[in-house]
């Protein structure tokens, strides 16, 4: 209980000096959203009978506190460009963000643990050297080369999609899946080639403890002391490595949807920042960082229901 | 222009293992899975019975359109949407000519300040109602300001009063004297009873507003009760935003997007076998604005010796292919009788009189100074790059700084806190709008321009009713201008269009609008 407390303590510490780093931004950077929406032709009437709508004359601490009141209310306040609410325009574009994001951890998953496996079966031998030198290579690509060379390989090339088509989920819900494939693959692809390593490191210093000789004595065959002993012992290293490239993954997702044209969350806080629209701005930050502190939270959990030595600390 | 090179790796997975195998073959799985789930190929295409008419267009845009107002929108990105929902007293035609739309006619008062329009009858808005005097008077009061006292359309805001005078004609009165008013009431006509134009656009033109998806796409929708017998012709229109150039040109190339315009002719000669390349005049000023107020140049020879020292055939040859008009003052060639044809190659590239020039003001061994440019139109840092390198062969060192729109429009464009910046111009199709931003005390004058003479025959113009007058009044101001060196104009750059083999009737104009009614099916 105690620790749950310290832990949505910090929690809540963390949010408050991101938001407010957020707003001091927007203070100290040049640029006005009054004139970015009026436009160049706008008179100095114009731009300042705006600032006085939008609220734009009070100081930054005045900006901050009501915006921190409005957010402890659940009221994140309205665009300043698009005047509609924040939360109904994050509400729109974060399912986008959130199905990338689980698509490539699940890749991530599901390609790392057969290939560590596989490389930790004979360390050295063939499978493993192979496995490690393509992990190397994709392992030196970021996200966003990926996406550039997969765009012109797999989508010009061959076909295999239209670059930078994008599908609605409000339209098509497997159109929307199949959208997000191939962003997903150029998100997963640098973290299955990390992380697949780490599983054959964990795996491969596990096997050499004693009890795992011991079941083998006992008869049991290599694929079962694999699933039955092996693989649960090593999952608690494995866990705090997928908390971590889980919160990669959200970086990777942000920086490919511009790449593939993809109308997510990064759009909008690009737009956001570049407008200097910062009640849009701070809303999308703090979800962003409520969302990776989620992350590392359920990792926490997690790792007391693998370890139940966790629950007594 | 950028160029992307695809640097292909072949990796040879020889299929030893089962777990690799299992791997290979999920993988394909789920390519062919996708590929077969791709609803976007099935797009249906089928105009439905006369042939050309019906189907669906998708035209790609680069800008995030975000208000719907048509009175309090200013961005270019927003007008060439609106264009095809609202609509005015007035039109502007491909020509730059402007036609009766709303109005069938109309008469100005030989002093110039009492226009009366006659207005078009049996007028519908999209939501069913029928256009009426009360509306028009309405929509100009509010675009002009007359109520609240702030005009949300300044060029308006010499307008005294507009009334009905009888159920199909209505009267504005202007507080002095403007026979050039008639481009600016282009402005958008609105039903009085919407409360919130910007949530419901609702207008009179060929298509309807339907849906914006924010960082999407804004779809319309065709209006069936469109005045103009026989048009649109398509059922719906889907503007898609795409905000990076290079991903749009991707998309074109695969064939999402049907119409593009705005493209580099770089870019254009890639695709000229799969695609009808259109192009036009865009009645841009792209210019390197210098500060008048900041010296160097505040120092007319200073001025005179930059305009000297480039090279704009050469720029423009690099910049766009060839594909632009090379110009010496503020005025495009693209305004017609306006234009003054005079001052074609009024500064020849003379690199040695450069010298002479900056010698006599001072500075035999060039200068250094800063160039802003935005950083969101690769347009003009493309442009930056290549001044950059003319002005160095004379000593002229400018070292370019990018800047984000936010801060260009603040630093630069609203404070004047600059040296000189790239920036390209656009405005109505007005000769008197274009050259405006020069009258000493305009607040848009960002260039610190001043000189007594022009401010004269500026507001001689006003005055003026005979167009032949007006037009030698304007020429005039062209060639004050280039007499004074007031920044370094250099190019007017063709409008390139991608459109689709499939499609027939687009029309470039030499405004930033998208007109799409006249776009049908072959």
């Amino acid at each position: 209980m105690n620790y749950f407390l310290r832990r949505i303590l910090q929690l809540i510490g963390t949010l408050f000096v991101v938001s407010l780093i957020t707003f001091a931004a927007f203070y100290i950077i040049p640029g006005d959203p009054a004139r970015v929406i009026l436009g160049p032709e706008a008179t100095e009437a114009q731009v300042e009978a705006l600032r006085e709508e939008l609220g734009l004359n009070r100081s930054m601490l005045q900006t901050f506190s009501d915006w921190l009141t409005g957010t402890l209310r659940g009221d994140l306040g309205e665009s300043l460009i698009f005047r509609q609410p924040v939360t109904d325009l994050v509400a729109q574009k974060i399912p986008v963000t959130l199905t990338i994001a689980a698509m490539s951890i699940f890749m991530t998953i599901i390609a790392a643990f057969p290939l560590g496996i596989a490389a930790a079966r004979k360390p050295g031998k063939f499978a493993d050297q192979l496995i490690s030198v393509i992990g190397h290579f994709f392992l030196a690509f970021p996200p966003i080369v990926l996406a550039l060379v997969i765009t012109l390989l797999l989508g010009l090339t061959f076909k295999l999609f239209i670059a930078g088509e994008y599908v609605s989920y409000t339209d098509s819900i497997s159109g929307f899946i199949a959208s997000l494939f191939f962003p997903s693959i150029a998100v997963a692809i640098p973290k299955i080639a990390v992380f697949q390593k780490f599983i054959r490191t964990s795996i491969i210093a596990e096997r050499s403890k004693d009890y795992v000789r011991t079941a083998k004595s006992h008869g049991l065959s290599n694929m079962m002391v694999m699933i039955r002993h092996i693989l649960p012992n090593s999952l608690v290293p494995i866990i705090t490595v997928l908390s971590i490239v889980a919160s990669e993954i959200l970086g990777g997702v942000l920086v490919v949807e511009m790449v593939f044209n993809i109308p997510g969350i990064s759009r909008l806080l690009i737009f956001g920042i570049e407008n200097r629209d910062y009640p849009l701005t701070a809303g999308i930050v703090l979800y962003l960082a409520v969302m990776t502190v989620i992350v590392y939270f359920v990792a926490d959990i997690l790792h007391s229901l693998v370890d139940p030595r966790i629950r007594l600390k | 222009m950028s160029r992307f090179k695809a640097e292909t790796e072949v990796v040879k997975v020889r299929r030893r293992n089962r777990v690799g195998t299992a791997l290979v073959a999920l993988c394909i799985i789920a390519l062919s899975l996708c590929s077969c789930a791709n609803p976007f190929r099935a797009k249906s295409r089928a105009p439905e019975g006369g042939g050309t008419y019906g189907g669906e267009v998708v035209v790609g845009i680069t800008q995030e359109p975000g208000i719907f107002d048509p009175h309090t929108s200013v961005a270019a990105g927003d007008e060439e949407i609106l264009f095809n929902i609202f609509e005015g007293l007035v039109k502007c035609l491909p020509s730059g000519e402007f036609a009766p739309a709303l109005a069938t006619d109309y008469v100005i008062s030989d002093d110039a300040t009492i226009y009366t329009f006659t207005l078009r009858t049996g007028v519908v808005f999209h939501n069913g109602e029928p256009m009426t005097a009360e509306d028009v008077v309405y929509s100009i009061s509010r675009a002009a300001g007359l109520e609240t006292g702030v005009p949300l359309r300044d060029d308006l805001s010499g307008i005294l009063s507009v009334e009905a005078t009888s159920a199909n004609s209505i009267r504005i009165v202007l507080e002095s004297p403007d026979a050039e008013l008639l481009p600016f009431l282009a402005v958008a006509i609105i039903p009085r009873s919407v409360a919130d134009i910007n949530e419901t656009p609702i207008g009179t033109g060929p298509f309807k507003f339907q849906e914006y998806r924010v960082c999407e796409s804004v779809i319309l929708v065709r209006n069936n009760n469109y005045w103009q017998s026989g048009l649109p012709y398509l059922d719906r229109v889907t503007f898609k935003i795409t905000p990076d150039m290079n991903t749009a040109f991707l998309q074109l190339r695969s064939g999402s997007i049907d119409i593009f315009p705005y493209l580099d002719s770089e870019k254009a000669s890639r695709i000229e076998s799969d695609y009808q390349i259109l192009s036009g005049e865009s009645n841009m000023i792209h210019l390197l604005a210098l500060n008048n107020d900041v010296a160097p140049f505040d120092n007319p020879k200073v001025r005179e010796a930059m305009n000297r020292a480039i090279d704009r055939t050469e720029l423009i040859q690099i910049l766009m292919d060839g594909a632009g008009t090379p110009i010496y003052s503020g005025l495009s060639p693209a305004m017609g009788a306006y234009y003054n044809e005079s001052l074609n190659n009024a500064f020849p590239y003379d690199p040695e009189r450069a010298v002479e020039l900056l010698t006599e003001a001072g500075y035999p061994d060039g200068f250094r100074a800063t160039l802003v440019v935005p950083s969101n139109y690769r347009h003009h840092i493309n442009a930056a790059t290549i001044l950059v390198d003319q002005f160095s062969r004379v000593g002229i060192h400018l070292s370019v700084l990018t800047v984000d729109w936010a801060t260009w429009l603040s630093s630069v464009y609203a404070a004047r806190d600059f040296e000189t910046t790239v920036i390209a111009l656009t405005s109505d199709f007005s000769p008197r709008d274009v050259l405006s931003r020069y009258v000493s005390d305009a607040g848009n004058n960002f260039i610190n321009y001043s000189n007594p003479e022009f401010d004269a025959v500026f507001d001689q113009i006003r005055g003026e009713p005979d167009e032949d007058e007006r037009i030698l009044l304007y020429h005039r101001l062209q060639e004050i201008l280039a007499e004074d060196s007031a920044s370094v104009y250099f190019e007017d750059p063709r409008n390139i269009v991608a459109v689709s083999k499939d499609l027939s009737g687009y029309v470039v104009y030499p405004i930033y609008v998208q007109d799409m009614s006249t776009v049908h099916y072959n």
